[in-house]
């Protein structure tokens, strides 16, 4: 234990705990969430019905808005409240004594504390990464099932219903549960400690963005037991299909809600955190790209996951509380939806790849033992698609039937934003040049990025064209273009990021050979499941059908079998993860030589990250410059020595 | 640069080169040619896909290139040439996509513009779409479940929908509407291949959206006129 720890714990001895039986309900934990929950749900219920009951409207019980209230918005606040994560602030309100440098939440100290609200940015990122994992793992499997039945023309396994539902589901999870938090969940871990700091800036709503993400996860994945079905209206949800769908509708609307009420969370927190907690010398220019990539993230989300909530709250209110926001009967505007919901979802696209843009920086450069290669023009490509991306939301319309004229604008924003990308992906690529590679697991999943990121980013081009895109919107070429993008780039991003941090987060290293089976396997399957998807989209092949004309049925077969093989490359990550934190070797605090802040202390860090706070002397990513550093450490770190003789100098 | 290292990456650039090239010409990408609008919408494709072929191979060949130049064995501990930017790269890095994205935008724009101008005599036909089947109307009254549409002349389609959410899509014309509640839209085709060719709904509309199919039939102007007469006869 080193000083400082001690140093709080003597200061703030955690409050005498209630004994016995008493704590054990009445504590913070699992089972007062889940009595709170359920007493949360009936206060629901009583509102609703009571409010009912008084204004006479018939019935009195009524499923949807019970639903909504009770089972969707009371009940996970209890769940909040029972876990724990409120605790601190009712405390405070209620005029009991809280101290300020309450540290009893802080820091894991058995694997028991992973299932706690914990107030450590180290610990929330872990239980982040490995929810999102799992939540990865159930999209991946709904993925199978739906595949199965692709796998011949007509219908086989399941229904039209059950099916939408799959595709529906399937498409939320990864998007709303794996991509985007789990690069919240890496950063989380990554971020604090790359900018020298002890955590983030606002521990405890850290803490309660983690939380609010198994909700939405739950919400989603049992829409499927709701009586009629779940949400089968595709992830986009268009009105009005969105309302004649079954009521399983409402729990993709509300899953929205509190996945994006995390993200949010998340978004201000890191906002703040690079604001005002960068250590002295860690001035923006000096900022690692990971964190220049955080930094354009979270401006993204913050001014655009509002809008996804607003539309979802207009469709809840149409369903359950007889509004006409997006019913034309009613005077409604229906294309107005899908104005709302891409004006976040545009923006969505790239608050699901800078985040992996700036791992893959990391990783390349250290792997490259060169420094990246026009940093500042990488830091500005990221702010000009920042603010480009606001302005393409309309090219997922072509086809819509909006104002016509508004088609060529958008034309021309969308292609444009291929000049930061393209930016980006010439300096990795020149990063790589006279540089000395050492191809380990996180540098093949970086290559292997780039590469897919690159066919990702070319069949965006023929997207982006409206007269190509009139013919393959809404095709198995848009298929094919966002798994290029999200899974060669997002995914792909995501396992380099987990197999390059996965040294300091367990303190273990994984097994080299498995991550590069994993790797291979992958990157083959995937492939072979997604690059056929082009063609049979081009040749006529509409998306989102549960059966389709006998041509294409060879190609689906392949497909699907590909597909399935893709599902089991992630036994091996899953075994390579599980064996290597449990009994892997012991991992070195600085195992890649990297000079960025987070591998210059302990692998796990210390609970406060640092001893002393870091000096901050120069830029990041200074490979083969002689003399080079880039921050200066007092104590505990992997280079003390060699620091001790660079301030001796 | 050695002499020896730029013939390496011309090497390495031909090879990827002529495979990406077989790839997009020896596979039959799109499908058969039927509407004059095809011919635009072809157009942009194939410049698209020769733009992609040159920028996927030179990225592609630096990558394969530094792969195979530039590793080095786990226990090398020297660092690489640390080389922080180039700004005459960066440049035409820069300038090069910029100018390659203009000149899509600017056949885009062209092909669109013509492609939704129907000419000074199209043929007006209605269209319905409801869960989950087709409906065609035409000037003189006659309803259809199937399109079917004069040889040469400018169909102007004005699309309707009763329900939620449809589109119309037939990967021969290689153009697509949406059929929207509360609006009309609007959609050009010019036929000009004899034949039939299969409607497809293309938004998800329901649990039947799978089989919303319908066919388009293109025929002689003298034998549509017949059908049309017939048609009005029949009624």
């Amino acid at each position: 234990m080193t000083t400082t720890e001690q140093a709080h714990h003597t200061q703030a001895p955690p409050a005498v705990p209630p004994a016995g039986a008493r704590r054990l309900i009445f504590g913070a934990g699992w089972i007062r969430a889940a009595w709170m929950s359920a007493l949360f749900a009936g206060i629901g219920i009583g509102i609703v019905t009571g409010i009912r009951a008084l204004a006479g409207w018939e019935p009195v019980w009524d499923w949807q808005p019970i639903m909504t209230v009770a089972f969707l918005t009371a009940a996970p606040i209890g769940y909040l409240v029972g876990i724990g994560c409120f605790d601190y602030w009712l405390y405070y309100i209620s005029g009991r004594p809280t101290r300020a440098e309450d540290h009893s939440s802080h820091g894991a100290h058995s694997w028991r504390d992973y299932f706690r609200v914990n107030t450590d940015h180290k610990v929330i990122g872990v239980q982040y990464v490995t929810t999102t994992i799992i939540f990865m793992l159930a999209g991946g499997l709904l993925a199978m099932f739906f595949r199965a039945e692709l796998a011949r023309p007509g219908m086989q396994f399941i229904d039209p219903q059950t099916y939408n539902g799959l595709v529906s589901v399937h498409a939320s999870l990864m998007i709303f549960l794996f991509i985007i938090p789990a690069f919240a969940g890496l950063a989380n871990y990554v971020l604090p400690l790359m900018i020298g700091a002890p955590d983030m800036a606002f521990p405890r709503l850290n803490a309660l963005s983690f939380w609010m993400l198994p909700v939405a996860g739950v919400i989603m994945l049992s829409s499927f037991v709701v009586p009629g079905g779940a949400f089968a209206a595709g992830w986009t949800n268009y009105a009005p299909l969105a309302d004649v769908n079954p009521d399983g509708n409402i729990f993709f609307q509300m899953a929205v809600q509190w996945a994006g009420a995390s993200s949010i969370a998340t978004a201000l927190n890191f906002l703040v955190t690079i604001i005002t907690m960068r250590a002295p010398g860690m001035t923006f220019w000096r900022m690692p790209l990971l964190v220049w990539a955080n930094f354009t993230t979270s401006l993204l989300v913050v001014v655009a996951t509002p809008f996804i909530a607003g539309s979802q709250f207009f469709l809840l209110f149409d369903r359950v509380a007889g509004t006409d926001f997006f019913r034309p009967d009613g005077g409604g505007y229906v294309l107005g939806y899908q104005h709302i919901f891409w004006f976040y979802s545009h923006p969505a696209v790239y608050i699901m790849m800078l985040p992996g843009f700036g791992i893959v920086s990391e990783v390349i450069a250290v792997m490259s033992r060169k420094p990246i290669f026009g940093y500042r023009l990488m830091a500005l490509s990221l702010m000009a698609i920042l603010v480009l991306g606001f302005s393409v939301w309309a090219h997922h319309m072509f086809v819509s039937g909006m104002a016509t004229w508004l088609r060529v604008p958008m034309m021309i924003t969308t292609l444009l934003i291929a000049v930061p990308t393209g930016i980006k992906v010439f300096s990795w690529c020149a990063t790589l040049w006279e540089g000395r590679l050492h191809f380990t697991t996180p540098m093949l999943w970086a290559l292997g990025f780039v590469s897919m990121f690159v066919i990702g980013g070319l069949s965006g081009i023929y997207l982006g064209a409206v007269p190509i895109d009139i013919h393959v919107s809404d095709t198995y070429f848009v298929v094919a273009h966002i798994h290029y993008v999200l899974v060669g780039g997002s995914l792909f991003t995501i396992m380099a990021g987990i197999y390059y941090w996965f040294p300091k987060m367990t303190g273990r290293m994984y097994d080299e050979r498995l991550g590069k089976l994993h790797f291979w396997t992958t990157f083959i399957t995937f492939n072979l499941t997604f690059f056929p998807m082009h063609w049979i989209g081009v040749q006529g092949m509409p998306r989102r059908v549960s059966d389709y004309v006998p041509e294409f049925a060879n190609w689906n077969f392949f497909i699907s079998i590909a597909s399935f093989a893709l599902g089991a490359s992630f036994v091996i990550f899953i075994y390579n993860m599980v064996v290597s934190w449990a009994r892997g070797p012991i991992a070195e605090a600085n195992p890649w030589r990297a000079l960025t802040l987070e591998w210059q202390v302990s692998s796990p860090p210390p609970i406060f990250n640092f001893d002393e706070i870091p000096q901050v002397v120069g830029n990041p990513y200074e490979y083969g410059v002689p003399g080079a550093r880039h921050a200066v450490l007092n104590g505990g770190g992997a280079r003390t020595e060699e620091l001790e003789e660079v301030r001796a100098h | 640069m050695r002499k020896g290292a730029i013939v390496t990456m011309v090497v390495i650039g031909a090879i990827v080169g002529a495979v990406v090239a077989c790839i997009a010409v020896f596979v039959d990408w799109l499908p058969e040619q039927a509407s004059e609008e095809r011919e635009g919408i072809d157009f942009v494709f194939w410049l698209t896909t020769w733009i992609c072929v040159g920028i996927f191979t030179v990225v592609a060949s630096l990558i394969i290139y530094s792969v195979m130049k530039f590793r080095t064995s786990p226990d090398d501990d020297a660092d690489g040439l640390p080389i922080h930017g180039h700004t005459g790269l960066e440049v035409v890095w820069t300038a090069v996509p910029f100018i390659l994205v203009t000149v899509i935008s600017v056949a885009s724009g062209v092909v669109l513009a013509r492609n939704q101008d129907a000419g000074n005599n199209p043929l007006r036909v209605r269209v319905t779409a409801q869960q989950f089947a087709w409906s065609f109307r035409y000037p003189n009254g006659r309803e259809s479940p199937v399109l079917r549409m004069p040889l040469g002349r400018s169909t102007e389609l004005r699309l309707h929908a009763r329900d939620v959410l449809h589109s119309f899509w037939v990967p021969q014309f290689g153009q697509k509407q949406d059929a929207v509640p509360g609006i009309e839209t609007r959609l050009v085709v010019t036929p000009k291949k004899l034949g039939r060719f299969p409607v497809i709904c293309t938004e998800l509309c329901g649990l039947g959206h799978a089989v919303m199919r319908s066919r388009a039939i293109v025929m002689r102007p003298a034998a549509f006129r017949r059908w049309l007469a017939r048609a009005r006869a029949n009624r």
